[in-house]
């Protein structure tokens, strides 16, 4: 992976330089440190002195100019100090035509320093973004000490191909990339502050902590989704959730699930779509989800459907199931298939009136699947329920 | 609440590094609707109705079991009224000066302000959803306190301790949790008046509850396993014990195959799974696969001994971004029960059914915003065919409007019931400023009752709504991050 480096001077980089008219003046300036001392000498000005502009530009040889030098250091992240370079790369070519033009031209062809140029010497033979990890440190420093960026700059940083890779949101992707080059070519454009927009979840990496904080990180965008949700995650996601766990817990947290899987939201935050009540019967008779995980029977169900007058109250016979005249003597598949709709209304004794061992008409209630020593075995009281002590 | 604001107040105050987050959320509901109230009338005193059926003096159609000598009906009950004021706060606090320590608390209180019962949950007034510490590094989270693990078995609410060890290079994790439980669905204990409205059985102790979980992720997939017993400590007998396993390939770019299914060791039954094919791209997205439902019922009820049969059902889903700016989807799923080994002459029932839905959510100018939904559904004991429509403005700015409406037809197959429902709606949002919302909404369910006789009760009502999120909290990185972030324990800069 790569990071990038000197986004903002990139995009001048490749043109020539704007403002004065290195060319114009070809003539009149055989050497660069006559006007750019600082180059060559630590501690002389980058830029010219403006009286020294004034020889020519008096308003009579020549029209005036108004310029002045700039108060504050160009805002860039480059590691670059014009005396030292050059000291180091006295080896080298080390005339100022060597970055600031193009290869043929002259030398007053004056532009910001030519990105290429900087690969070609440091022998990095790739494009600039495409450079190796370990290479972004060579010219760039962390964007935590990169002090004269605005969070504008940040913003404007461009991505790396490598991010564009499908995976790249991954564990396997950004994760297991970052976990050698946190330091190096990560730290260029990020800090500890960009990796929690998504990191938010209770465990985050310990790595991430290996950068350095700087809250202008947050203004690269990262919280796109992970490509594995799409656009109706919402509906499935649940296996995914439980089968990954550990992966959602990266990016979310317990409050970000409560905010629809609340225990008995009389009104989960979306998790309903509009009006929902109003076409609940159907969704509950053949459980397009299992209600009971975030509703209670007793608290949520029950309690709204006695108050509207619909429990059957101790009446077994109230004539509620007025769509089928026999309804009571041939409820058992309707049971069966929607127990958890019969119980928001009735109760237990309802039932027992009829199915039960100890009296009433002794219907046996027990039906395909059921284990009654395993279940005797597991809560011998709930057979007593019926059985009463003789539970065969 | 004033218990937790008062608690969070006298915490907070000595500690001079500590960080916080606190989100207040109100919403104050006024709503009215008309139940219904059995009554009877002797078989002598019914006349015969328009129909020929039999039907009280004032023309309520009545229902005359055989043997009795009394008729059954419902009249229209009295108006419910209420003014439900819900208030949820999740707070999240830390720099107890270790790192990684923080403590967690959602609450809820819930009051009727017209003393009247008309909405659930409102008993008790104040609930504690979780209240936790918890101590958070890389490889460790251990936490003590009322807590809510959600996972394949639900739910799962217990005062107690969980520790979590994970190895994240090997993408291994245990977990291991125990404690006194709630109820299912509810942050009470069973043993809480609330969860018994009808005054039937229930424990008189609180479950022990104890689980386990284990799981490895990896870059091709994910598996996970599940353990959770519940034990009534009273009498040492099983209320639950279960187990579930679920796992997620990846075996190419965009594409997952995911599996899940839970076992009842009480019961002996395999209980709910599910297996689904997805494909994810930036285009397209579906899933294709197969779910089987079985409810799970606690063994201090006797429901489980009335064996509840499962359904499976095969169902798909498609959403295509058909254009940059529209979406479309589609759903469909169609379920069987299994039999359930009963059967009368004198009473048949559906044993099968299917749902789907239609879609669309466009947005063809920047700000605006038009869903629309086509919803069909038929099934055991009710079905439904709906159209729902809404339509947002939602500005840069801080104001936001949507109005809605949706149509719904929805017999029953038990109950004489043929009514449609005609829904209007209406909802606003103002961000006063990036830590404060206000919502205002309304909406009103007009409903026909398509009955001939006065027994038409009118279930139509209006329902006004208005809503404030508060955000609070220590720092500056509140404004327009993701919820995550928002609440993430311990805030960016500190961790």
């Amino acid at each position: 992976m790569i990071l990038p480096a000197g986004f903002v001077l990139l995009a001048l980089l490749q043109q020539p330089a704007q403002g004065f008219d290195h060319m114009k003046h070809k003539a009149l300036f055989p050497s660069c440190t006559t006007c750019h001392a600082g180059v060559a000498t630590k501690g002389e000005s980058l830029w010219p002195d403006p009286v020294s502009c004034t020889t020519c530009h008096d308003g009579t040889i020549e029209k005036t100019v108004v310029w002045r030098p700039p108060t504050s250091p160009r805002r860039s992240n480059l590691r670059f100090d014009h005396v030292g370079h050059a000291a180091k790369a006295k080896d080298k070519s080390s005339s100022c035509s060597v970055c600031h033009t193009l290869a043929g031209e002259p030398r007053m062809a004056v532009r910001d320093p030519v990105v290429q140029r900087c690969l070609d010497c440091h022998g990095i033979r790739t494009a600039h973004l495409a450079a190796p990890d370990t290479a972004c440190a060579t010219c760039h420093v962390p964007l935590a000490r990169a002090a004269s960026f605005t969070r504008q700059d940040v913003a404007k940083l461009p991505a790396p191909p490598s991010h564009a890779a499908p995976d790249f949101l991954s564990r396997g992707g950004h994760g297991a990339v970052s976990r050698q080059t946190l330091g190096t070519a990560c730290a260029t454009c990020h800090a500890r502050e960009f990796c929690y927009e998504c990191h938010a979840g209770s465990a985050p990496p310990r790595a991430i902590a290996w950068l350095g904080s700087d809250p202008r990180s947050t203004a690269i965008v990262a919280r796109a989704a992970p490509a594995t949700h799409g656009d109706n995650f919402a509906d499935r996601h649940a296996t995914l959730a439980a089968a990954s766990t550990t992966s959602c817990t990266s990016c979310h947290v317990r409050a970000d699930c409560l905010e629809c899987h609340r225990p008995s939201a009389a009104r989960g935050a979306g998790y309903h779509p509009d009006g929902f009540l109003a076409r609940h019967p159907a969704s509950a008779y053949a459980r397009e989800a299992s209600c009971s995980d975030c509703h209670n029977v007793g608290a949520f169900c029950t309690s709204c459907h006695a108050q509207t007058g619909l429990t059957a109250a101790g009446v077994l016979r109230s004539g509620y199931h007025d769509a089928r005249p026999f309804f009571v003597v041939g409820h058992g598949q309707a049971a069966r298939q929607g127990l958890e709709s019969c119980v928001s209304c009735h109760a237990e004794r309802d039932c027992l009136t009829c199915h039960s061992a100890a009296g009433g008409r002794r219907f046996n209630p027990h039906g395909p699947g059921f284990d009654g020593a395993r279940m005797r075995r597991k809560n011998f009281a709930m057979c007593t329920v019926c059985h009463g002590a003789a539970v065969p | 609440m004033k218990h937790v604001c008062a608690l969070l107040v006298l915490c907070a105050s000595p500690l001079a590094a500590q960080g916080y987050r606190l989100r207040l959320d109100g919403r104050f509901q006024a709503v009215g609707y008309r139940g219904v109230q059995l009554d009877s009338i002797a078989v002598t005193d019914t006349v015969a109705g328009p129909s020929g059926g039999p039907t009280t003096p004032d023309g309520f159609a009545v229902r005359c079991p055989s043997g009795v000598p009394y008729c059954l009906f419902f009249r229209p009950g009295a108006v419910q009224r209420g003014a439900p004021f819900v208030t949820t706060a999740d707070a999240s606090l830390w720099g107890f000066g270790v790192r990684g320590l923080s403590a967690h608390v959602t609450a809820r209180t819930a009051l009727d302000l017209t003393g009247s019962n008309a909405w659930p949950g409102t008993d008790p007034a104040l609930q504690l959803l979780t209240a936790y510490a918890e101590y958070s590094v890389e490889r460790l989270t251990a936490r003590a306190g009322r807590q809510l693990n959600s996972n394949r078995l639900g739910m799962i609410g217990f005062d107690g301790a969980s520790i979590t060890v994970r190895d994240g290079r090997r993408g291994l994790d245990v977990s291991l949790y125990g404690g006194w439980g709630l109820a299912r669905g509810v942050a009470l204990p069973v043993t809480s008046p609330a969860l018994n409205p009808i005054a039937d059985f229930q424990p008189g102790t609180r479950q022990l509850l104890l689980g386990a979980e284990a799981g490895w992720s990896g870059r091709l997939g994910d598996v996970r396993a599940e353990y959770l017993r519940e034990v009534d400590p009273a009498s040492d007998y099983f209320v639950s014990e279960r187990v579930g396993f679920a796992g997620v390939a990846r075996p190419a770019a965009g594409w997952s195959v995911s599996a899940g299914a839970d076992y009842d060791l009480a019961a002996g039954w395999w209980g709910s799974a599910e297996a689904t094919l997805g494909y994810t791209a930036r285009a397209v997205s579906g899933a294709f696969g197969v779910r089987r439902y079985r409810p799970h019922f606690d063994l201090w009820t006797i429901w489980g001994a009335f064996s509840p049969v499962p359904y499976t059902a095969v169902q798909g889903q498609v959403s295509i971004r058909a254009l940059p700016q529209v979406q479309l989807r589609a759903r469909g799923e169609r379920y069987r029960f299994s039999d359930a080994d009963v059967s009368t002459p004198l009473v048949s029932v559906e044993q099968s059914g299917w749902r789907g839905e239609l879609g669309m959510t466009a947005s063809p100018a920047p700000s605006w915003t038009f869903d629309a939904g086509y919803t069909r559904e038929f099934g055991p004991g009710a079905a439904s065919v709906g159209t729902s429509a809404s339509l947002s403005y939602a500005p840069a700015g801080p104001f936001a409007i949507t109005v809605h409406g949706a149509a719904l037809d929805r017999p029953l197959e038990l109950r004489f019931s043929e009514s449609v429902l005609h829904l209007y709606g209406v909802d606003t949002q103002y961000e006063v400023n990036p830590g404060f919302r206000l919502e205002l909404g309304a909406v009103r369910y007009a409903e026909d009752r398509r009955r001939p006789d006065p027994g038409a009760i009118d279930w139509g009502q209006w329902r006004v709504s208005v809503r404030a999120v508060l955000a609070i909290g220590s720092g500056d990185d509140l404004d327009r991050l993701p919820p995550a972030v928002r609440r993430m324990p311990g805030g960016r800069a500190q961790r």
